[in-house]
This record gives structure tokens, sequence and C-alpha cells, in this order.
């Protein structure tokens, strides 16, 4: 089940490949049926999922390299599920905002494609190597799309997330190659390495420990690696900013807690203090430098850096309630901050301007879009009813005991945070109607298909958090456990 | 024992090379494309013959002039791959002179032959034979362009700097004889002392240049811009591997270099040879220059599995050979399908996603394969010589290499850059010779299974990686 919700994805590309280039609309069908299928297999585990337990589900296991003992080993669990179910919905949802594209359609939706069954690949693959395929298989279709249907700046863009990343990444190659050769007998089975783990000397983790954190923290971005995020995701098309901010990064934190955390966490004990400065610094400077923004684009980008040192924030925390406020946060803010991106995307559709001051009074024009647009800001800065509130406030909880001051200061972090969307509100939706766009439409059928959900959810996981916690309970305890 | 029927294989090519020539006297001038035919199909039928001899023998022969073991067929194999691909390249290849189509197809195998003899040497008589046979051949073949220039002056310094590292090669076996007594490869007789070793230091250096390798590796550059472009395809891989052979036979089996303490020494040139390469690529606004830069840099991540020389190294190395091949192939037969209608400069990859499609994403998987990304043939390879150094704990050398690797995606990329977001200078589709699609469609095959299913490749090497002494 679990190949199959990773390898549809490939299948349509392949035949997205083999169509002739002017059958648009055969293309864009290949490519939902495709994540629809991925979807639809992702969704129907919910029935079998077992929130009681943390053992690995829907396990598949066979030899891929028997030579080296790497595996073919998927499975999922509370940690993993979550994400995936994330990354099949937004995937949809990027695909519904992509029917906008115009230019080499066959060749967007076939990197479009590929890239899906990268980030799948990543949450589901329980072998270090077949982890690292499909950790860099991102990487490729990430630089094209980027690259061919971005801003202006998108070939310096492209190239600048590809060695960004690329540089982490071989770094947390070589770690994976030493606690290969540190593990008797030799193998890249996650599961037997963290029970291998156990007898490493605690130098060796620090190493190990690095070079994973380097990969990691590139992607999630974690302050002083964070400069490749508001280019990359200022220059990329709508949906894929949207992609890059509600699946990409959370590859980053996956890895930090699935892999950093699991297999060397002597190391990760001994980085805690300076992980929580970091959570600390990307809190405030990530909303520090939002708040400095005109162009609404970068500063839903900023925004992502603040976020993330939420997550980063609960994690360090070290207790249930920080890491479920952790994986919540992910889900959370990949579906806020996707929101966030379409909605800046409709803007700038109508204006091809995204700077704050450019606006004004909008909300009279088009309420449905102000609404839509408030709401999701409010569910980002915390709004208690709101998705945001939740998560942000158990990763709070989930710190303070260990780290008073720390969270202290993010606290106050949050009242930025606030301060940022209240005044792009402000700029664009109140005050006195700019004429120049008298004519401004609200927003279409196809936009509101792809928002609505969105919004949706963040309502449900506002008021009712307790179902997707169930989903990731078991695992958390059993993660802390050990 | 002279055991002359091990050496089958290498006489039924020599001999189908003095056929070709002979059939270009007879053959009139209009026939003459009938030679490369023939030429390729000689290869293959001796492919043929080493791969249906593969496991039977395993033997010295005339006294321990040479050895065939399944290590020495292993590169053979290798060898005879690129040079049947490289002929068919040859066929769709225009700039050559019909009229000498003979003797180039007869060089091309006299060349192949010498690396032949060279995998199997165990004597250094024999070692520096082969070599020569295969430097006079290609010194011949690089300058085969007489009206072209750079062919000409490519030509002259590949001669002299060969002249020059065949001058010091032969000085490192004089030392070599001093300290052992013979020429034969062997350290049960030798006394391992500073001649030995100094002796050890000049043979690496002849052996570098064949294989490029930085210091040597000056020649290079020009060498492969001049040359005609299916020979530099074939000068970048072939001997690039035998001579791979020679190191590994010589400096992992019979004189490891962690006895001999040359260990730093080797792995010094590794990380030379790798940062060099990359960062000189970097300036390139040639093609072929570029491609050059790159071969320079895969030689040093190669070195990386002789420099650790343990049994995983070698097998590193043995594997990554085999993939570099079809990669390496690959991106050379698109670069001579555009610079032949072009021009070989960086701008004639322009817009060639719009112009053809399957041939931008052939080499755009060809160029990630040999920047090592997965799921491709390269990053398989990458991964297992990265990890003979994590076994062996030379860390910095992985380190080296993985930042090397990251490196060389950038003028990898500039490539794919022009080629998918910038506008075509000239619209119209490219038109690509059958025989090139042939080797295109060969070298992503390889780029693409081995890089999904290592396993057989895997395998095959672990079988072979046996030496005798």
């Amino acid at each position: 089940m679990l190949s199959l919700i990773v390898w549809s994805p490939l299948v349509g590309a392949l035949i997205v490949l083999m169509l002739p280039k002017e059958k648009v609309r055969a293309i864009q069908t290949v490519s939902f049926a495709a994540a629809g299928l991925s979807l639809l297999a992702s969704l129907a585990l919910l029935l079998q999922f077992d929130r009681g337990t943390a053992a690995m589900q829907f396990v598949e296991r066979w030899m891929w390299i028997p030579s080296l003992n790497i595996q073919y080993f998927l499975g999922v669990d509370g940690l993993s599920y979550p994400l995936v179910l994330l990354t099949t919905f937004m995937s949809v949802i990027a695909l519904v905002s992509s029917l906008g594209i115009k230019d080499r359609v066959k060749e967007y939706f076939f990197w479009f494609l590929l890239l899906e069954v990268g980030m799948l690949g990543v949450f589901v693959a329980l072998d270090l190597v077949l982890f690292y395929v499909f950790w860099e298989l991102t990487l490729v279709p990430m630089y094209f799309l980027i690259g061919v249907w971005g801003g202006p700046k998108k070939e310096f863009a492209a190239i600048k997330f590809f060695l960004y990343t690329l540089s982490g990444s071989v770094f947390m190659l070589l770690a994976i190659l030493a606690m290969y050769f540190k593990a008797a007998p030799h193998t890249f089975d996650m599961l037997e390495l963290m029970k291998a783990q156990a007898a490493w000397a605690p130098r060796f983790q620090i190493l190990a420990f690095l070079g994973l954190y380097f990969g990691m923290a590139i992607k999630i971005p974690a302050f002083p690696f964070h400069t490749w995020l508001p280019l990359a995701h200022v220059e990329a098309p709508t949906p894929i900013s949207v992609i890059l901010a509600a699946v990409l990064l959370k590859m980053g934190v996956y890895g930090l807690l699935r892999i950093a955390y699991g297999l060397t966490p002597l190391g990760f004990a001994w980085f805690l203090p300076a992980l929580v400065v970091i959570a600390v610094i990307n809190i405030v400077y990530g909303a520090l430098c939002a708040m400095a923004q005109t162009d609404m684009k970068k500063m839903v980008a900023y925004s992502s850096v603040n976020h993330m040192g939420y997550c980063l924030l609960g994690i360090a925390g070290m207790t249930s309630i920080g890491f479920s406020g952790a994986i919540l946060q992910m889900v959370n803010h990949g579906i806020i901050t996707g929101a966030l991106f379409l909605l800046v995307g409709v803007v700038y559709d109508r204006a091809h301007t995204r700077d704050v001051s450019a606006f004004g009074g909008l909300a009279l024009r088009l309420p449905v879009y102000s609404g839509l647009m408030a709401m999701t800001c409010f569910a980002s800065l915390g709004l208690p009813g709101l998705a945001g509130f939740i998560s942000e406030f158990m990763c709070f909880l989930g710190a303070f005991p260990a780290w008073k001051w720390a969270t202290t200061i993010s606290v106050l972090g949050i009242i930025a945070t606030a301060a940022f969307f209240l005044r792009m509100i402000q700029k664009v939706f109140l005050g006195a109607f700019n004429e120049k766009w008298a004519g401004m439409e609200d927003m279409t059928p196809r936009e509101l298909v792809s928002i609505v959900p969105l919004a949706l959810i963040m309502v449900w996981f506002g008021i009712h958090p307790k179902w997707p916690l169930d989903l990731m309970n078991a695992t958390v305890a059993q993660l802390l456990g050990k | 024992m002279l055991n002359l029927g091990l050496l089958k294989p290498e006489l039924l090519l020599a001999s189908l090379a003095l056929a070709v020539m002979l059939a270009d006297m007879i053959l009139p001038p209009a026939r003459s494309r009938w030679l490369y035919h023939l030429a390729w199909l000689s290869a293959a039928v001796t492919l043929g013959a080493v791969v249906f001899g593969l496991g039977k023998t395993s033997a010295q022969g005339a006294g321990s002039l040479w050895v065939v073991d399944s290590f020495g067929q292993f590169f053979k194999i290798t060898t005879l791959l690129a040079a049947v691909l490289c002929l068919m390249l040859t066929l769709d290849y225009k700039a050559l002179p019909a009229r000498h189509a003979g003797t180039f197809a007869a060089l091309m195998l006299f060349s192949t032959a010498g690396l032949m003899f060279l995998v199997s040497a165990s004597d250094l008589l024999l070692i520096f034979v082969a070599l020569e046979l295969v430097s006079i051949s290609s010194f011949i073949l690089a300058g085969f362009e007489r009206t072209n220039p750079k062919s000409n002056e490519g030509a002259m310094k590949y001669f002299l700097f060969g002249a020059f590292s065949s001058a010091i090669m032969v000085f490192g076996i004089s030392l070599y004889f001093g300290a052992v007594g013979s020429t034969k490869l062997s350290a049960a007789s030798a006394a391992p002392g500073p001649l030995l070793i100094l002796a050890l230091v000049l043979l690496l250096l002849g052996f570098g240049f064949k294989a490029s390798l930085a210091p040597m590796h000056f020649w290079v550059p020009d060498a492969y811009e001049g040359a005609p472009t299916p020979v530099t395809t074939f000068l970048s891989v072939a001997p690039k591997l035998a001579t791979f052979a020679v190191l590994l036979r010589v400096y992992a089996t019979i004189f490891p270099v962690a006895q001999y303490e040359l260990q730093a020494l080797v792995a010094l040139m590794a990380g030379m040879t790798m940062t060099v390469g990359n960062f000189t690529a970097f300036f390139q606004e040639d093609a072929k220059r570029l491609l050059a830069y790159s071969s320079i840099a895969q030689a040093g991540y190669l070195l990386i599995g002789v420099a650790v020389g343990t049994p995983l190294g070698l097998e590193g190395v043995m594997m990554y050979a085999f993939i570099y091949v079809s990669m390496n192939i690959g991106a050379f037969a698109v670069v001579q399908a555009v610079g032949e209608e072009g021009g070989y400069g960086l701008e004639a990859f322009d817009g060639l996603s719009k112009r053809s499609l399957g041939l931008a994403l052939t080499m755009t998987f060809c160029l990630l394969s040999l920047a090592g990304i997965p799921p491709l043939a390269g990053f398989m390879g990458k991964l297992y010589i990265f990890s003979s150094a994590m076994e062996a704990g030379r860390v910095w050398l992985a380190v080296v290499g993985v930042v090397n690797s990251v490196a060389s995606v950038y003028f990898y990329f500039r490539i794919a850059h022009r080629m998918f977001f910038l506008a075509p200078r000239n619209p119209a589709p490219l038109r690509v010779g059958p025989y090139v699609y042939g080797g295109l469609a060969a070298a992503l095959a390889g780029v693409l299974f081995f890089g999904v299913m290592p396993e057989p490749l895997i395998a095959g090497v672990r079988a072979s990686a046996h030496l005798l002494p």
C-alpha cells in the first residue's frame, strides 16, 4: 500500500512524459489521477492505522542491494503518517493551483510528480540509503520547477537552493556511512541502528549527529542556514512555494526527529542547549525579518523561518507535549502557510505586485478573499480557535519546564509575529480603497477549490486537535520512552 | 610456460586491426564507411571472445609477463565496451577525412589492444610496451584533423607530455630493477627501502599521465579539445580506466600503499586531482574542455579507492569505472551531436530542451550521474568509493570527495541551465545520427539501470575482484 502511495506519481510522470506536449488537458488529467490515487491510498490507510501502537505499520521490506545490505524498507508510524497525509493532500492542492501554469505544461507536471515521489519516499523510507535517495530526488525537480517557472531571479534562486541543500546532505551521507560501518553487522536499517546506537561512544555520536544535523538544518531551515529560503520561496511559482513551505521544510524536522534524535541521542542531548538558542533566534529573528518586508511573499517566507523555530523549540523541550506540539505544528504550518502562499498568489495574479503598500481597502471589493486571508493570518499568528494556536501553545508548554528563559523570549516573539500579520492586514485590506485596483475580481472557483479545504482544516484542527494528536501519541511516547 | 592460448582475445583484436588496414587498401574510397563498421564489429567480436572465456582460465603466461585473471578480464570488458561505443560514435562524426578511415579505425583498435595488454601485464617491461602502443596510437588519433590547428596543438602537447612522462617512467623502471633485480612486479624479492619507494613514486607519476592525475594533467584539456570528438570520448574513458587497473594491481595489491608509506602521497594526489579538475572546470566556456576537467576530477574520485587500498576500495574503483563508461560516453555523445552542428562552445546548448527534449534530458541524467546525484548510477559508484574511505577511517578524504561533488554540480548545471532555461539560438529541431542515438540509448540505459538496480554490477565486481600475483 505504501508502495502504491509512493510510486503512483512516478507512473503518472512517465505517462506524462509520453504524451504529446500539445495535449494539455490530458497531461493535467493524468497528473490529477496519479496524485489523486496517492491521496486516496493514503486516506485509505486511516481505516487500518492502529493509533495504539508505536510500531511501524504497513511495513514493506525486500532486499534491494544484498551485497551492501541495503533494503527496500517502507513503513509508517505516528510520526511519519501525518506527514504522508499532509504531502499527498498538499500535492493535490498545489496541482489545483498549477492549472494556472500555461508555459511548458508537460515538463512542469513531469517534474512536479517526480518531486512528489521524492517527498513521499522520504517520509516512508526506513532504510538510510533509500531515505537518502528520496531526499536527493527532490532536488532536481525543484531546481527545474523554480528555475523555469519562477520569478525574475529564478535561475539564481534555483542553483542556490540546489547547491545549498546538496552541501548539507552530502555530510548527512557521510554520517550515514559512518554509522553503517559502526554497526555490527553493517546495516542501513534505521530500526536496527536504533538498537545498535546504545553501544556507540558519545564522541562518535556527537560527530555523527553534527553531520546529520548539518543536512537537516539547511532543510528546516535553522539559523544560520536559512538564507536560501526567502530567495527560493519568493522566486518559485505559487504552487511550488506551497510545496516548499508545506512539505520540503518538514523533511528537515522529520529527519531531525527520526534520524538525528533516533540514531544519535547522545549527540542530540549534547547539542540541545545550542538547539534552543537556534530555535529562539529562528523565532525572534524570523519574525523581525518578516516585519521588515514589504513584499507579501517574502514576509510569508520569513514567517516560515519563524514557525519552524516553534517546531525546534517544542522538540528541544524533550517532553511528550513538546514533541506532539512540534509534529502538529509541522502539519499546521503546512496547511496554514500553504494557504498563505496560495492567497498571496491570488492577489499577485491580478495585480502583478505583492507590495503591501500598493494596496488598501481591498476588503470592500474582495470580501471573500479578504475573509480567507484574515482567517489564515490569524491561524498563523496563533489565534485561539484556529489550528496554529494549539500547536504553538503545545510547543511552548513542552519547552517551558526545561527552558524557562528561552520560552519566555519566544513567547514575546509571538508579538512580533502578530505585528507583521496585522500590519499586512491593515495595509492591504483596511483603510482607503486604492482606485487603481477597481477592476479586481474576487476569487475564482479554481482558487476557492484550492483554498477552502485548507481553511476548513484550520478550523477543524483548531477546535478538535484530538484527532491529529491521537495519530501520533503512541509514537511520541515511545520516542521519549527510551 | 608460454600459455600463448591465454592471449587469444588480444591476438584476435590485433589481427582484426591489421585486417582493417588491409581492407583500407582494397576498398574503394566511396565505401570507406564500411571500415568503421568493420572496426566496431571487430571490437564487439573481441568483447564476445573475452566474455565467452570468462572464468575458464586464470593463469600466468610467457613466464610471468602477463596474468589472465578475473580482475583483468573485467577491465578488458570495460575497455572493449568503451571502444565499441566510441567507434559507433565515429560513424556519425563528419569532420574526419574519409580517405584515412582505415588508418583511423585501425589505430583505435591498436590502442584498444594495447589497453588489453596493459590490464593483464604483471611485468614492467610489458606495461611499458603496452603503454607506448596506446600512447603512440593516441597521439596520431588526437591530431587526426590535420586542417584543424587546435587538433595539431593538442596532439603536439599530448606528444611532448607523453614523451616526458615516458622518460620518468623508464627512470622509475630502472630504479625498480636496481632495487628488485628484475622487472617483474612482485614484492617477494623486493627489499623495501628508499630506492624501491622512489621507483614506485616515479612509476606513479608515469601512470598518472595516462590516468590524468594532478600534477600530470596539463595535457588533458588541450588534447581533449583538439581531438576529434569520438577520440576525446575514447581518451577520456578507455586509457584512463585501464591505467587504473594497473594502479590497482601495483598499488593496491602487489605493493600496498600503506606498507610503502605512499598512502599520504596517493591520497594527496586524489584530493588535488579532484579539486583542480572541479574548480578549473568552473571557468570553461567550451563543452569539451569542461568535460575534460570533469574527467580529471572523476579520476580523482577513482584514486580515492587506490589510496584506501582495501578490498572495498578496489571493488569501488571497479564499479565506478564501469559506470563511468556509460555516463561519460553518454555526455560526450550529446556534446558530439550538439557540437557538430553549432560548435563546441557552451552557447551551442542554449535551449536544447526545446529543440530536442530527449537529448536534453539524457544529457541532464548523464551530468547528474557524473555529479553523483541519486538515483543514477554515478551515485552508487560514489557511495561505494566514499564508503571505502569511511571504512578505512580516511574521513578527510571522503569529506574532500563530497565537497568536490557539490562543487561539480555547479559547472555541470551550467550546461543544464543553458539547455532548459535559455532560448534556443536556432529553433530548428536538432538532427541526431542513428549511431549517436544508439550510443546514447546504451549509455542512458546503463546510467538508469545501474542506479536503480546496482546489484548485478556489484555481484559481478565482487566475483571479478581476484588478482593473481
